[in-house]
């Protein structure tokens, strides 16, 4: 119930502003260099829309763990699943009349709409989380750049409507290549597991902020494989570099989480296998 | 360049009735009896699992439900009651395949700790919550409640579908339907939080004295989604 830790905050090595500057910069950068890269060099530079949700991903992760720390009363996931049901309507708005600057159009509106809810929360719902507002901006921005940028590296670019040159159309957009072909709904169940399991998984007294991010980066890897299976059936993105890369950040991240796993316990056995029946009689 | 004034005057209706829908699913949400993990454990009345799982399960069924009248109909009353009788049965599925798992799995008798008598059965409560839980199972007055909470939220949900797809715009149909489906998701998770923060995660129904809290929850969801529903109908009547 109550999602874990006293009231009081997370400590972290790493300041949560150099967390921010990661996610906006790196998922910035990452989004626009697939939509552009894509068009200039090969399909296979759709592999960076993936790279920059990890970052969305991580930042998100790590702003779940702050807020969550003081105890949401509804158990973690919550938080992920409002992060990108907020990032949805923010995509749709900011890609729909944001054109070639979208993700930044959508990024802010995500802030915006986070900023309200975070409002709400404290001042109407009387939450009384004193880093609610600015959580829930992270949060919900977090989602934002997630779902662009596993959209983005799925098809090729962030442009919400197809190309048409000559009635013809010669590149798919968001609407058609992610939205109405459902795949919306794999980047919203990814990309939000993403965000919320790792504090979700690793939450406790003993919770430490390298252990956690290691997995956020383990479950934003796995959502890049998925968005790299989706790209190996679209027109202008290719998958086998996003699969690859996706594979070589997971192995990263799961031995590193696993070396942290090992660090953090207090004591690790084998358990044997289960006893025979002659034994236990 | 979108000219977003217009838009919203002349499509103010639907960004009402879109508001009108999420505060319906924030209202939905307090009745439906959500024990989060406690409850997973029958260490509380509910069904065991959290609001937004539960929200989510019975709106993407009203949804889906009032997708599937939209093909053969474009009559409003008939595609919302649609969604709101699919929500409702997913629900009822829902708490009573639940009840058969807390009665003849775990073998504790459905029981509500916040009132002494079932306020619709009239029966007897405390005498059958165990020692050291909030009750478990879901008793007459929750499960009843949660047919009405899920009846709402279906409501909410498939009026924010419908007044989504009722805006005037160039899309083709397929890609229209697409949107208007994710955009409502959107709306409908935010509007699952946004009440389960208000009710500190656990309710049992309309009986909990926690019920009482709602208004708040429905002024906060008011606020969120009107400002969700003008963006939505911005984006879409701007295609």
């Amino acid at each position: 119930m109550s999602a874990g830790g006293g009231s009081g905050g997370a400590h972290s090595a790493i300041p949560q502003n150099n967390i921010i500057a990661f996610g906006v910069i790196g998922g910035l950068a990452g989004i626009y260099g697939a939509h552009f890269l894509v068009d200039m060099i090969s399909p296979y530079m759709s592999f960076l829309g993936a790279l920059g949700a990890i970052c969305g991903i991580v930042w998100g992760a790590s702003a779940v763990r702050r807020v969550a720390n003081y105890g949401l009363g509804t158990g973690v996931p919550s938080i992920g699943m409002l992060a990108l049901g907020i990032g949805i309507i923010a995509t749709t708005f900011g890609l729909a009349v944001g054109g070639i600057a979208g993700p930044v159009v959508a990024l802010i509106f995500a802030a915006l709409i986070g900023l309200v809810v975070g409002v709400l929360a404290n001042k109407v719902l009387n939450m009384g989380i004193p880093i609610m507002v600015q959580s829930m901006i992270e949060i919900a921005a977090a989602g934002a750049i997630a779902i662009v940028g596993l959209s983005t590296s799925m098809i090729g670019t962030f442009m919400f409507f197809d190309e048409v040159v000559n009635g013809v159309v010669v590149a798919q957009g968001v609407a058609t290549g992610v939205m109405t072909t459902g795949y919306i709904a794999v980047i919203f169940i990814a990309g939000g597991l993403a965000i919320l399991h790792p504090y979700n998984a690793n939450l406790g007294p003993d919770e430490k902020q390298d252990r956690t991010l290691a997995c956020a980066f383990e479950k934003g890897a796995i959502a890049m494989i998925i968005a790299g299976i989706v790209a190996t059936i679209t027109p202008l993105a290719s998958g086998a570099i996003t699969i690859l890369i996706g594979v070589a950040i997971w192995y990263i991240s799961f031995s590193k989480y696993y070396k942290l796993v090992k660090r953090d316990a207090y004591m690790i056995s084998g358990a044997g296998l289960l006893p025979s029946k002659e034994e236990l009689e | 360049m979108i000219d977003i004034a217009g838009i919203i005057a002349e499509d103010f209706l639907n960004i009402a009735m879109i508001t009108l829908g999420g505060v319906l699913i924030s209202l939905g949400v307090h009745f439906v009896p959500v024990g989060g993990a406690p409850a997973a454990m029958a260490q509380a009345t509910g069904v065991g699992t959290g609001t937004v799982q539960l929200a989510a399960g019975a709106g993407l069924t009203g949804l889906v439900t009032a997708g599937f009248m939209m093909n053969v109909t474009d009559n409003m009353g008939l595609i919302i009651a649609s969604g709101t009788i699919g929500a409702m049965i997913m629900i009822s599925v829902t708490m009573l395949v639940g009840q058969w798992s807390y009665v003849y799995g775990v073998g504790c008798p459905p029981a509500s700790a916040k009132v002494k008598y079932d306020p619709i059965t009239k029966d007897r409560q405390d005498l059958y919550v165990s020692q050291g839980t909030e009750g478990h199972g879901i008793p007459t007055a929750s499960f009843v409640s949660g047919i009405i909470g899920a009846g709402l939220g279906g409501l909410g949900g498939s009026m924010i579908y419908f007044y989504l797809l009722s805006i005037e715009n160039g899309l083709p149909e397929a890609d229209f339907i697409g949107i208007a489906s994710i955009f409502a998701i959107g709306l409908f998770f935010v509007n699952a939080v946004i009440p389960s923060y208000n009710i500190g995660g656990t309710i049992e129904g309309f009986h909990d004295p926690k019920f009482k809290r709602f208004p708040k929850a429905v002024l906060a969801s008011f606020i969120a989604t009107f400002l969700a529903a003008i963006m939505g109908v911005v984006a879409i009547g701007g295609m």
